[in-house]
């Protein structure tokens, strides 16, 4: 009877084991969504902005030195800039020539992209408000996400000097951002418990308000309530 | 123990006959277990396991990816707000016409808290539970959303249309006009009220108050030639005798008045002690915290005060005052020879501290407020205590303009009646005839939050926006105007009374620009228009204070005096009826907020329900027990209610006390209340609604609206009805072997006598463990000296404690509510706290003392206590409750299995097991969590955190500024609400701040010491001057 048993159980983890392989290829813990890449409403590219161009990560998710959120920016962020560039400047510079050469105005070059900006705005290509277009806000799609009973605060962790890519990975060579790490409660924990500066430091950031270099070692709490309540 | 139980601590008749097994081993399983031992039995082995065996084939199932969830942020961001960061807006309390300032706390755009706001002069920092429930009542679901035409949704402008003609015609008509509100406190809002009534041949604005002071206000017209209400101040009081006001509960300003009487009595000093002495038949919420409290049955009220007066006059050296009729002849019945010499005391007493002394009185008869105006007048009370000059305007009600309306109205002699923010038919007798009469009005219009009795029979109804959503102005206090600014956006489109009738009358202006204009036409009435802040200014700080205008009114006595109106005595076998306020719903529309419901009354511990209060004594003579359902029947009219009996100890014998407020039309909704589960029932009473409604039994007298001079006869129906009463619930007590040597345990509420303090440098001489008469206060050098950490325990940082003030605390429950609204405390309604599971993580535990029929009360606010060797940390199997190293008892959601033995193991009960996932009302109602707490799951347990949201928040914004934090950066929910300001939270460790100034104070001491768990709540012993050696 017994040793029936055991050989049911065994059969049934070897299934249960197989079917997780062929399914995901790997097994993994509950919540651990590492590797989680969803398409954006918008196809933008962090590797061009914040690697090509260099743009401080802050400079759009300004709330996280003031606020529990980083913020995913606002369409108004993005129309600093966007009110005038519309397209890739080769693509600018070509229609220019074209226009020169066919001895016409030039055309707005729109990227596609771009366009979605607009449109959620309720803007025409010309970004002039067209009142046939009602703004409409954009449905970015989450990607790190902690679970409901994690507190966490982006504000302790900027000013304290860590820096984006610790837990973020480098998102500066990301076309489509992926969560690079697990983000696990262990994981937390390594970093809070290791009080040595394990953490990259912000390359150009100004000293935290802490008055504490960038890179220092980290006093920080490990316990429950830190995280939990 | 059974001899000495009369002068110990207890909390419930039940436990003072014996007849609650206190000691008993097994009551902590009932306790955890349903409350019902029969529970233990009736879930076997087999059905656990398989219940558990579903439990882990469920969580095998779940273990799939997290649905995808959206992050949308705003097109173009408002420069002021930051996402997931609070900011503060100043606003006025809408709970009620007291006019507390409040802070919001908001964040992206929605309010999630309301606190007190610290320099507002009537509110000063603290905020009532029905204030703090005002978040709640913002998102309540079944709030008017749209206007209604003869009950069928239609927009304003096709209401405005329809309106405009009739307008139009009565205009030029006979235009008999008439608006009926609640007091209106709001300078703009009645100059709009008094523009669009300017407009007809015929106009009057009536106001009247659910809570009357009719008769104070005509008293105060009648005695000072100004209809208003002083404004009472007593900061410098020495002597305050209260005859049947309970003016720190249900009162007009409870606020105010327990900031006052906190500030009034300083415990260390006895010549600024002020001395309270309540006269009333009911154990009322001020009653339980009086020095002395004496029995007085209603028809008694009018020959007390003429005999104080009387008394005072005598001692003053004049004739007895001219308001006075003559030696106060109306009474039947010469009060009883104790009684007298008692007033005579009273009347020594205030006489001894003129100058600082005041009389207070809540009877609505004219003839007995006006020799209270003139015992006040002989004590010099006006101009001290008794602010004239600026007078409050909380109320204005005036029962005699309502009735001359409802005489109207049965004639038919109204065109247009307009009722906004009341409703009559459900708060004054003889609503029927009432409401037969207002069918009958051309046109009915009513605008209104709910739609409430009277808003039914309107033509139509026009919803009014919650406080929170509105503009307005609040003058409750002359000279103190506060704000309201509207929370962006608001959740319903709704259209104020103001903006209403400035539309109908022609003019465009919007909220903003009326108010605004109001402000500026204030200021410069009052000739302030140099020095005022703008208006901008204002709306930032919240209020403004305005320079008092004239002088200040004179008191002229003259001879023509009303009678007092005394009802006869009750017959044999018959009661008199007492209806009554509840503390929690100063505003009738507060019974249809839950938080509010499920409020333990902060007397008799019971919940979603009124009840027939009756002195014990009573009960006993005719049979009643709690629970019983008695028949109320009034003579001669024979109206008659059935509603559950209580035994009230400390009540007048001759009196049956019921709330008024329940059994109102809405409260059906609340039979989902609670948790979907077989055994589930339903939150509402037979009737389908929360409680029995009383106001029928209310009485016109003399155009005075009152609720105590029918003489009624009550008799048991034999059916019962179970009232959820938290008083029994989560007792502590210390077992017997832990007594010291000779002597009886401790108790957990502990006072002293004002005289025996100051004898002693303000020292309580308060019983310490370990020893029956401990004079010093060092818990630690008493207790065990046993240690339970190892000596490499952290030693650093804060170690958070608290301080309790029960001399302070007045058991006003702000603080529970406060909780309830920062912590997500769910709502599990009737059922559920029947069955000791309310999840409260503060109750104030109410002990009574001595004799039942004359008892004193004791206060005690308990919460986790945070202990240093806590005991539910040693039990817990999987650590889901440790020690951080501040000092913090954490409770780890996500680690609890709930085995529950941490609550089985915490002495002070205060630890709460989620049964079920409570149902959250609607996705409304979610909008008033605080996103910074976890919402909790079902199967886990919860517990007062000290708010370490709060903690983190504090030392955040102070690592973000560079600075070290500061003793008082961190004020947990309960502490921030107090009126009273009896709640002090700091770290022990540093020696300088508040919190360890008062846990090494004369007074201190700490619940259940002997069992060395080293709670981090010390309390400070309530303080009372029974006044024994007073003459001396």
């Amino acid at each position: 009877m017994l040793a029936r048993n055991l050989r049911l159980l065994a059969v049934l983890a070897a299934l249960l084991g197989g079917g997780a392989l062929l399914a995901g290829g790997e097994l993994r813990l509950p919540g651990d969504h590492s590797g989680f890449s969803p398409t954006q409403p918008i196809a933008f590219s962090h590797r061009l902005h914040a690697g090509e161009m260099g743009i401080d990560c802050r400079y759009c998710h300004a709330g996280a030195e003031q606020s529990r959120h980083a913020g995913i920016p606002e369409a108004s962020v993005c129309m600093n800039c966007h009110a005038t560039v519309t397209a890739r400047r080769d693509l600018v510079v070509a229609e220019q020539a074209a226009a020169t050469r066919d001895g016409r105005e030039p055309r707005t070059v729109v990227a596609p992209e771009l366009r979605k900006l607009y449109r959620a705005l309720g803007l025409d290509d010309e970004r002039q408000r067209d009142p046939a277009l009602a703004p409409q806000p954009i449905e970015w799609v989450r990607i790190h996400q902690l679970p409901d009973f994690v507190y966490f605060d982006h504000r302790p962790h900027v000013l304290g000097g860590v820096a984006c890519e610790s837990c973020h990975g480098p998102v500066q060579a990301m076309d489509r951002v992926r969560q690079q790490h697990h983000l696990s409660m262990g994981w937390c924990i390594d970093c809070h418990r290791s009080r040595v500066p394990t953490v990259l430091p912000f390359a150009a950031a100004p000293e935290p308000a802490t008055g504490l270099p960038a890179g220092h070692p980290a006093t920080v709490s490990i316990d429950c309530a830190t995280c939990h309540f | 123990m059974t001899g000495a139980r009369h002068d110990r601590p207890w909390r419930s008749p039940a436990e003072f006959a014996g007849t609650l097994p206190m000691h008993d081993p097994n009551e902590a399983i009932r306790d955890e277990w349903l409350g019902f031992p029969d529970a233990l039995a009736a879930t076997s082995r087999r059905s656990f396991l398989k219940l558990a065996g579903f439990g882990a084939l469920a969580a095998t199932a779940a273990c799939s990816r997290a649905p995808i969830e959206k992050a949308i942020p705003l097109l173009i961001r408002p420069e002021s707000i930051v996402p997931g960061k609070s900011y503060w807006i100043a606003t006025t309390c809408g709970g009620c016409s007291a006019g507390c300032g409040v802070l919001a706390r908001c964040r992206d755009g929605r309010p999630q808290k309301l606190e007190g706001h610290p320099g507002h002069p009537i509110g000063r920092g603290g905020l009532c539970a029905a204030g703090q429930a005002e978040l709640l009542s913002l998102h309540d679901r079944e709030r008017l959303a749209t206007p209604l035409e003869s009950g069928r949704a239609t927009d304003l402008a096709t209401v405005d249309a329809a309106i405009s003609g009739e307008l139009a015609a009565l205009r030029a008509g006979a235009g008999r006009v008439r608006v009926l509100t609640a007091t209106e406190t709001s300078p703009s809002a009645r100059a709009a009220i008094a523009r669009f009534l300017a407009g007809f041949k015929d106009g009057r604005h009536v106001e009247w108050d659910a809570d009357s002071r009719s008769a104070a206000l005509a008293a105060h017209a009648a005695t000072h030639g100004l209809r208003a209400l002083p404004r009472l101040r007593l900061d410098g009081a020495r002597s305050i005798v209260a005859i049947d006001d309970d003016f720190l509960g249900a009162g007009v300003s409870p606020v105010e008045h327990t900031a006052g009487r906190r500030a009034a009595r300083d415990p260390a000093a006895r010549e600024r002690f002020a001395r309270h002495v309540q006269l009333e038949s009911r154990m009322t919420l001020t009653g339980s915290r009086a020095d002395r409290r004496v029995k007085l049955a209603p028809w008694e009220i009018g020959a007390v005060a003429s005999a104080l007066a009387t008394s005072l006059a005598a001692r003053a050296g004049v004739p007895p005052p001219a308001a006075l009729p003559p030696a106060a002849e109306p009474v039947e019945r010469p009060l009883a020879a104790e009684l007298l010499a008692e007033v005579e005391r009273l009347a020594g007493e205030l006489w001894e501290a003129r100058g600082a002394a005041v009389v207070l009185c809540g009877c609505n008869d004219l003839a007995t407020q006006k020799l209270v105006n003139s015992a006040n007048e002989l004590l010099g009370a006006y101009g001290t205590t008794l602010d004239l000059h600026s007078p409050s305007r909380q109320r204005n009600g005036d029962d005699a303009a309502l009735a001359r309306l409802r005489q109207e109205l049965a004639e038919g002699a109204v065109d247009l009646l307009l009722v906004a923010g009341c409703d009559p038919v459900a708060d004054l007798p003889d609503g029927e005839a009432l409401a037969e009469s207002l069918k009958r009005v051309p046109l009915l219009i009513a605008c209104s939050t709910h739609v409430d009795a009277t808003t039914a029979l309107a033509r139509f109804a026009l919803p009014l926006p919650h406080a929170l959503e509105a503009w307005d102005d609040i003058e409750a206090v002359s000279g103190v105007v506060s704000f309201r600014q509207p929370i962006d956006p608001p959740l319903l489109a709704a259209r104020s009374l103001r903006r209403t009738l400035a539309s109908w009358s022609g003019d465009a202006r919007d909220d903003r620009e009326l108010v605004a204009a109001s402000y500026s036409a204030l200021v410069a009435e009052r000739g302030a228009a140099a020095s005022a802040a703008t208006f901008e200014q204002a709306l930032a700080a919240g209020f403004v204070e305005l320079p008092r205008a004239g002088a200040a009114p004179v008191a002229r006595f003259d001879r023509a005096a009303a009678a007092v109106v005394v009802a006869p005595p009750p017959a044999d076998g018959r009661l008199g009826l007492l209806l009554h306020r509840k503390v929690a719903f100063p505003l009738p529309r507060h019974a249809q907020n839950p938080w509010l419901q499920e409020l333990p009354d902060p007397v008799s511990k019971v919940v979603w329900d009124n009840y027939a209060a009756l002195a014990p004594s009573t009960a006993a003579r005719l049979g009643i027990a709690t629970g019983d359902v008695v028949r109320i029947e009034a003579e001669p009219s024979g109206a008659a209610v059935e509603l559950p009996a209580l035994v009230q100890p400390g009540q007048h014998g001759a009196v049956v006390a019921v709330a008024l407020g329940y059994g109102r039309r809405g409260t059906e909704r609340f039979a989902r209340a609670g948790p979907k589960w077989l055994e589930g029932r339903p939150t509402t009473g037979a009737n389908g609604r929360v409680g029995v409604a009383v106001e029928s039994l209310l009485a016109d007298v003399d155009g005075c609206l009152r609720g105590d001079i029918r003489s009624v006869k009550v008799t048991r129906t034999g059916r019962r009805h179970e009232l959820a009463c938290t008083q029994d619930h989560h007792s502590l007590s210390v077992p017997e072997h832990l007594a010291p040597e000779g002597g009886a345990t401790r108790d957990a509420v502990q006072s002293v006598s004002l005289v025996a303090l100051v004898e002693r440098g303000g020292h309580a001489r308060v019983a310490h463990a370990g020893s029956s008469d401990a004079g010093h206060d060092g818990a630690q050098e008493s207790a065990a000296d046993a240690e339970l950490w190892s000596d490499d325990h952290s030693g650093e940082g804060p170690r958070w404690g608290m301080a309790i003030d029960l001399a302070a605390c007045t058991g006003c429950s702000a603080c529970v509510v406060g909780c309830q609204a920062e912590n997500n405390v769910p709502v599990v309604g009737r059922d559920e706290v029947r069955r000791h599971r309310e999840m409260s993580w503060i109750r104030i535990d109410r002990y009574w003392q001595g004799d039942p029929e004359a008892p004193t009360a004791h206060h005690q606010p308990m919460m986790c206590q945070q202990c240093g060797h806590a005991p539910c940390e040693t039990v817990c199997p999987v650590l889901a409750t440790v020690h951080s190293s501040d000092g913090l008892n954490q409770q780890v959601y996500n680690r609890c299995v709930g085995t529950r033995y941490c609550a089985n193991n915490c002495p002070y009960k205060v630890r709460r097991f989620n049964w079920f996932d409570y149902p959250r009302d609607a996705a409304h109602a979610n909008l008033a969590l605080n996103p910074d707490v976890t919402v909790r799951s079902r199967g886990v347990m919860e517990k007062c955190s000290f708010c370490v949201q709060r903690i983190l928040a504090a030392k955040l914004d102070a690592r973000a500024d560079g600075r070290p934090l500061a003793d008082g950066d961190v004020q947990p929910a309960c502490q921030q609400s107090c009126p009273a300001q009896a709640i002090v939270f700091g770290d022990l460790r540093d020696p300088d701040s508040r919190v360890s100034r008062l846990a090494g104070h004369g007074r201190a001491y700490s619940v259940l010491e002997e069992l060395n768990v080293r709670p981090a709540v010390r309390y400070l012993a309530d303080v009372r001057d029974p006044g024994e050696v007073r003459d001396a």
